[in-house]
């Protein structure tokens, strides 16, 4: 066991982290919560001019050929910084699945254009009931000649404002069971029947609702297999938990990072109040999550890379950053005091994301009920 | 990056399993169960594993160690825990400090015989006005040229009454400026005239100690370190590179535990629809021990370890594994509250076993509350003053 990053993830973290330090301070993680885009155009061509998007696809797209877990570094730098846009949409919930499920034709057409920068995708899947199960799943895709019509409406789609594509899980076949007639299209953002409310959220992401009204999708933009799109749907959302982990760690570490030197500094009762151990005991009660977060998750993104089941450890990193991002965060605010509670801290930046990496693909409890099965009990 | 042992070590791992699924028998686990520490069958079955070179294997070969790493010991002490089989092994505990601070005789005398298993060693640090704050002890030992003559009292010392030696932290100098400067580290021949041993027992059952000294003749060939010098090599013992924590014994408990409920006594889960959130949330807490035990141990090993790494570890094992016994008795309802001996006890009352001594592992070893001192202020920096 050797837990450190080789050399070259070295080089990409400081790469990164130098990067953001630079272009992505906290006045622009603000100004893009409101604004109408919700990230820097400018920003977003630079970053796959760097190569970030393609980090982990493969050379013949145009991709660097790295894997996960080196795409798990570049989302930890970003949680760091509360990194603002769709790359997380694009490259997590759009681009993995086409690699993943795509066809050859499919591969070729999206993945280079995802990489250069030029295509923004997202995941259309989530419907009133806010759950993560196949029986959620009711938008309609009915055959229509050559191709499919879609109606339905989907929820918390992230960064739909913007995007160019969708993969939109749809009930192709009724007569199935729930996880059965399942299918995921790729569906151009820009089809007529199309339409996006920007939701008001938490974190100040761009998270949407989508209504779709007899949007006609062509056959051949099924991804995957006609009815079986619950299967990949999964993987979407496992490889997308430990995603979301990776990227919390950061969130977490950074945190840390703020709390520990205020603490050395802020001066009552005539000492520095990280003297006194109600404090020291906040600080390292935060570093002992930050550190088990940090090892769960990069566990899990280690064995998705290396190509070992990682069902088992998606969700054990989920249940557990989850709630540890919460922890770290109520514990660095309470160690700051007032002042962390002010809009203009940056504390508040990271308790309003903490909240909404809590709540998406699935919070601790959800994740709990998976790693109960495994174990063999009867979970609803 | 790389989350799996080494070759190597995945064979130790095998080796020692196989040895304890095999030699780990009733009559030890009996031994350990009962908490009265190493009976004749825990005896034999250290000096087994010690003729197989499994009790050290962090020690040079030439000691009987086989000159693995931190990693191999913290798999050793997950298999012995697991298995149910003695633990802890103070004596190898002691014997790393002697690998680093004794002189070569010392360790030519002492390393091969516990790496044999054939001799044990009880730790002695703590007195009744010398807990958390250890520099504080007053046993002292008055130079008397070449030997000392020591007088005062140990407290909580939970082998001394199977072992042959006493680790022994003693006050050579009372009048030193600072507290800690004084102290000098000896081992004591447990059979020497003025020693007394006297039984404490913990509410759980566990047998520990109080010892006596009265004039007690100890030869200057069993000091370790210089005169004075003895804060160094508690230092040493403590912070010199540092294992991490495993979920052993827990994990068989919650595999116990688990086949209990979900085969024996089904009816207890559908009446109590929190507990495989419960059961969940206790296996994600003992994989995080043992995940980020080994990966305190391959940092030791690496040498790259951090003085919050081993502490971290343990704090985060130490109170996950006391919350799972809570957990357990919550899930067993009112059975939860029968001993071994008692009609309608579950699986004969091990799980009751457990609770009562869970109180004791946030405490012995550094305190939970010193662990966090440690990491706060070596680790993160954080101001003493």
């Amino acid at each position: 066991m050797d837990v450190r990053l080789s050399e070259e993830q070295e080089i990409l973290r400081k790469a990164a982290r130098d990067f953001l330090t630079d272009k992505c301070p906290k006045t622009l993680v603000r100004e893009m919560e409101t604004d109408e885009k919700g990230y820097s155009p400018q920003l977003w061509q630079e970053i796959a001019d760097l190569g970030w998007m393609g980090l982990a696809f493969p050379e013949k797209y145009g991709g660097g050929d790295m894997s996960f877990l080196d795409l798990s570094i570049l989302l930890e730098e970003m949680g760091r910084v509360c990194f603002p846009g769709p790359f997380f949409s694009t490259v997590i919930l759009g681009g993995l699945p086409i690699l993943d499920a795509g066809s050859d034709e499919q591969k070729q057409k999206y993945l280079p254009e995802i990489i250069s920068g030029k295509a923004i995708f997202t995941l259309a899947l989530i419907e009133a009931s806010g759950k993560y199960d196949a029986a959620s799943v009711k938008a309609r895709a009915n055959a229509d000649g050559d191709g499919y019509v879609i109606n339905g409406t989907k929820l918390f789609v992230p960064d739909a404002n913007v995007a160019d594509y969708l993969l939109c899980a749809a009930r192709t076949d009724e007569k199935s069971g729930d996880e059965d007639g399942i299918t995921v299209f790729i569906v151009d953002a820009r089809s007529p029947g199309i339409s996006h409310t920007v939701l008001k959220t938490i974190a100040r992401d761009k998270q949407c609702e989508v209504v779709f009204k007899d949007v006609k999708v062509p056959g051949e933009n099924i991804l995957g297999k006609l009815n079986q799109g619950w299967s990949e749907i999964q993987k979407i959302l496992e490889r997308a938990a430990i995603a979301k982990c990776c990227e919390s760690v950061g969130g977490m570490q950074a945190v840390l990072d703020m709390t520990v030197p205020y603490v050395k500094e802020r001066v009552q009762f005539d000492v520095p109040i990280g003297v006194f151990q109600a404090i020291q005991h906040h600080c390292v009660n935060m570093l002992v999550y930050v550190e088990s977060a940090r090892v769960i998750a990069y566990e899990a993104a280690w064995k998705l890379s290396n190509g070992m089941p990682y069902s088992r450890e998606a969700a054990m990193a989920k249940a557990w950053v989850s709630d540890a991002y919460q922890r770290v965060v109520a514990l660095g605010t309470q160690s700051h005091g007032g002042v962390s509670i002010i809009e203009d801290h940056d504390m508040p930046l990271y308790f309003r994301r903490a909240k909404a990496a809590e709540l998406v693909f699935g919070d601790a409890r959800f994740h709990r009920k998976t790693v109960a099965r495994k174990l063999g009990f009867k979970v609803a | 990056m790389d989350f799996e042992l080494t070759p190597e070590e995945k064979a130790f791992q095998k080796e020692v399993r196989e040895f304890l699924d095999k030699e780990c028998n009733e009559n030890v686990i009996a031994e350990t169960e009962s908490m009265l520490g190493e009976g004749p069958y825990s005896k034999e079955l250290i000096r087994k594993m010690g003729a197989g070179n499994m009790l050290a294997p962090r020690w040079p070969e030439e000691y009987g160690g086989r000159g693995m790493g931190f990693m191999a010991e913290t798999i050793k002490v997950h298999e012995l825990t697991y298995h149910r089989g003695p633990f802890p092994l103070d004596a190898v505990e002691i014997g790393n400090t002697i690998l680093v601070c004794g002189t070569e005789e010392q360790k030519n005398k002492y390393l091969p015989d516990i790496a044999k298993g054939e001799i044990e060693f009880a730790l002695g640090y703590t007195e009744p006005n010398a807990g958390s704050d250890v520099a504080s002890i007053q046993l002292r030992a008055v130079d008397n040229g070449d030997e000392f003559i020591l007088n005062g009292q140990k407290i909580y010392n939970t082998e001394a009454h199977f072992s042959d030696y006493h680790w022994l932290l003693t006050r050579t100098d009372p009048s030193a400026e600072k507290k800690h400067r004084g102290l000098t580290m000896l081992m004591v021949d447990l059979k020497s005239p003025g020693i007394t041993i006297r039984p404490l027992v913990t509410s759980a059952g566990l047998r520990t100690n109080e010892v006596f000294y009265e004039d007690v003749h100890v030869p200057k060939a069993n000091m370790v370190g210089e005169k004075n010098g003895g804060w160094a090599v508690i230092m040493s013992a403590l912070y010199g590179g540092m294992g991490g924590g495993s979920s052993g014994a827990s994990r068989y408990y919650f595999e116990t535990l688990t086949k209990y409920v979900l085969e024996e006594k089904p009816e207890i889960v559908a009446d109590n629809p929190w507990i495989p959130d419960a059961m969940a949330d206790a296996y994600i807490k003992l994989h995080l021990i043992d995940v980020m035990g080994f990966r305190a141990s391959s940092m030791s090993d690496l040498g790259l370890s951090t003085p919050y790494d081993g502490p971290v570890s343990h704090i985060f094992g130490n109170e996950s594994r006391r919350d799972f016994c809570n957990v357990v008795m919550q899930i067993l309802g009112p059975y939860g509250q029968l001993a071994e001996d008692s009609k309608w006890a579950p699986l004969n009352g091990i799980f009751l076993r457990q609770y009562m001594d869970s109180p004791r592992w946030t405490i012995v070893h550094g305190s939970s509350e010193i662990q966090r001192l440690v990491i706060a202020t070596r680790g993160l920096g954080l101001p003493r003053k």
